[in-house]
């Protein structure tokens, strides 16, 4: 699809990735929708790339319908969906210092990670299912997720962050399937160590350790890179189904 | 990687994939060297690219060798290698009507997507190492072509679908170890492409196949491969992965 002047929603898009990825997609003419929970820092971010701030809760899905009818009355319904609200909870499953992983954390990184993700793909691509199409392909939409390459290989503690990442690459394939009658893509990206907020929570030392196994380039990426990936994945409608690693060769 | 004025070697660069990538980097303003078997497809392309063409057999390591020396002599050194080079035999592993796969054209296969691809490797990122570092010590970025088939293999590509695995399996381990150099590995996972080699398919086979992509419905246009090569190319944080780029064709 061509990416100008269409609408796009992205979720945790007030910091971090989601607000690289606001950034690259109001760049190449998107009229973007940043749905956060810290509706004092989306509207910053908004207010820096032209876009609106909508206040979202996305383990909330009453919250997530009601932001993606907010976003359509403002600015027509979103061709482009970009799950970028996520958490991170440290902690290992057990050990005698700190006893069994809490059940509290770990419903709510699986709340907000997993389910929060699935239900904003739902409520953004039912409002896609009646849109003209785009283009002959009849293209409607693309739902983009974040997931991350603990996905595949995550360290010690990471236990519950890992299984919420591992189900959204688990999601995209039969999402994809879904929505293919509708002219819907579905795609996951998994990055590796970015600078955001969210890595920022590591110490020095688990950061340098990290990025000693980093092959190249050898630096935390950047959320723009991100969104330069997301950018390309809206403009190649062949990509369709996958999750792509962004790591700098992370494993 | 910016690709203004920086060579990109493309084996198999004169027809299909390899062409419509070479366009599309052609017109993003790097120089393009085909190697490839055939010179009376190769040499107009590399003409009309501003580009140039080098006659080579990847899977003959004396040709592969001396066709990077003359790419090398002609345009400088490569920062882009892509490996585009790649045969099909579609045939039954053994059938009645058929009997068993002949070793010969396993072998071939086998020798042009696996060591070809290898050799390749090889050679393009033996001169990419003593290049000047660009940002982030970025030397050079080397990108195979695997195919939907190393991950869900249909009947009567036993040997392609293990070639093309090959070449998926091998990128993690390149990837090691080129990063010290500052040379960045990766692999596309085509599915249904418009090329000669799936051209080789009959329509009613064709039309089939289309029924089987979820969405697009539609063979893909080699340039959106031509994209993708050269979004991995910019983008730096890619390495050592395989993207599959078929229309969720699985």
């Amino acid at each position: 699809m061509k990416i100008h002047g269409l609408s796009a929603l992205v979720t945790g898009g007030a910091s971090g990735i989601g607000a690289g990825v606001a950034r690259v997609l109001a760049r190449a003419g998107a009229k973007v929708a940043i749905l956060d929970r810290n509706a004092e820092l989306a509207q910053a971010t908004a207010a820096a790339v032209g876009g609106i701030a909508i206040a979202c809760d996305v383990a909330n899905d009453a919250s997530v319908q009601q932001a993606v009818a907010a976003a359509q009355a403002a600015q027509g319904a979103a061709r482009i969906l970009v799950n970028c609200a996520g958490i991170d909870t440290a902690r290992k499953i057990a050990s005698r210092k700190t006893g069994a992983h809490p059940i509290g954390p770990m419903q709510r990184v699986i709340d907000v990670n997993l389910v929060g993700t699935l239900s904003c793909c739902a409520h953004a691509s039912y409002a896609m299912l009646d849109l003209a199409p785009l283009d002959a392909d009849g293209e409607r939409g693309v739902l983009i997720n974040i997931a991350s390459v603990a996905a595949f290989n995550a360290p010690n503690g990471q236990s519950v962050y890992a299984a919420s990442k591992a189900g959204v690459v688990g999601a995209t394939l039969p999402m994809a399937r879904d929505l293919a009658r509708y002219g819907i893509r579905v795609m996951t990206i998994a990055p590796g160590l970015f600078d955001t907020p969210l890595a920022g929570t590591m110490d020095d030392a688990m950061t340098g350790q990290v990025l000693r196994q980093v092959l190249f380039p050898k630096r935390k990426g950047k959320p723009d890179e991100i969104g330069a990936l997301v950018q390309h994945i809206c403009e190649n409608q062949m990509l369709n189904a996958s999750t792509i690693r962004i790591d700098a060769g992370l494993f | 990687m910016k690709l203004e004025g920086v060579a990109a070697f493309l084996t198999g660069g004169a027809s299909g994939l390899g062409a419509a990538t070479a366009r599309v980097l052609a017109e993003a303003g790097a120089i393009v060297a085909l190697l490839d078997r055939d010179m009376v497809l190769a040499e107009p392309l590399a003409r009309e690219l501003g580009g140039i063409a080098v006659k080579c057999d990847v899977a003959d390591h004396d040709s592969l060798k001396a066709a990077v020396q003359q790419a090398c002599a002609a345009i400088g050194p490569p920062r882009i290698a892509v490996n585009f080079a790649g045969i099909d035999v579609s045939r039954k592993i053994a059938s009645r009507s058929q009997g068993p796969h002949p070793i010969e054209s396993m072998q071939r296969e086998i020798n042009i997507n696996v060591i070809g691809t290898l050799d390749g490797c090889a050679l393009f990122a033996e001169q990419m190492m003593n290049l000047d570092p660009f940002e982030d010590g970025e030397r050079g970025v080397l990108i195979n072509i695997a195919s939907g088939a190393a991950f869900n293999g249909p009947p009567g590509q036993a040997a392609y679908a293990a070639s093309k695995r090959a070449v998926a399996g091998a990128t993690l381990p390149l990837a090691r170890d080129l990063a010290p150099y500052g040379i960045r590995v990766m692999t596309i996972a085509p599915g249904f492409f418009k090329t000669p080699l799936a051209s080789s398919v009959d329509d009613k086979h064709i039309d089939k196949l289309i029924a089987m992509v979820p969405f697009p419905k539609r063979w893909g246009d080699p340039r959106e491969i031509g994209e993708l090569v050269k979004h991995i190319c910019q983008n730096r944080m890619l390495n050592g992965e395989t993207i599959q780029i078929d229309g969720a064709m699985r």
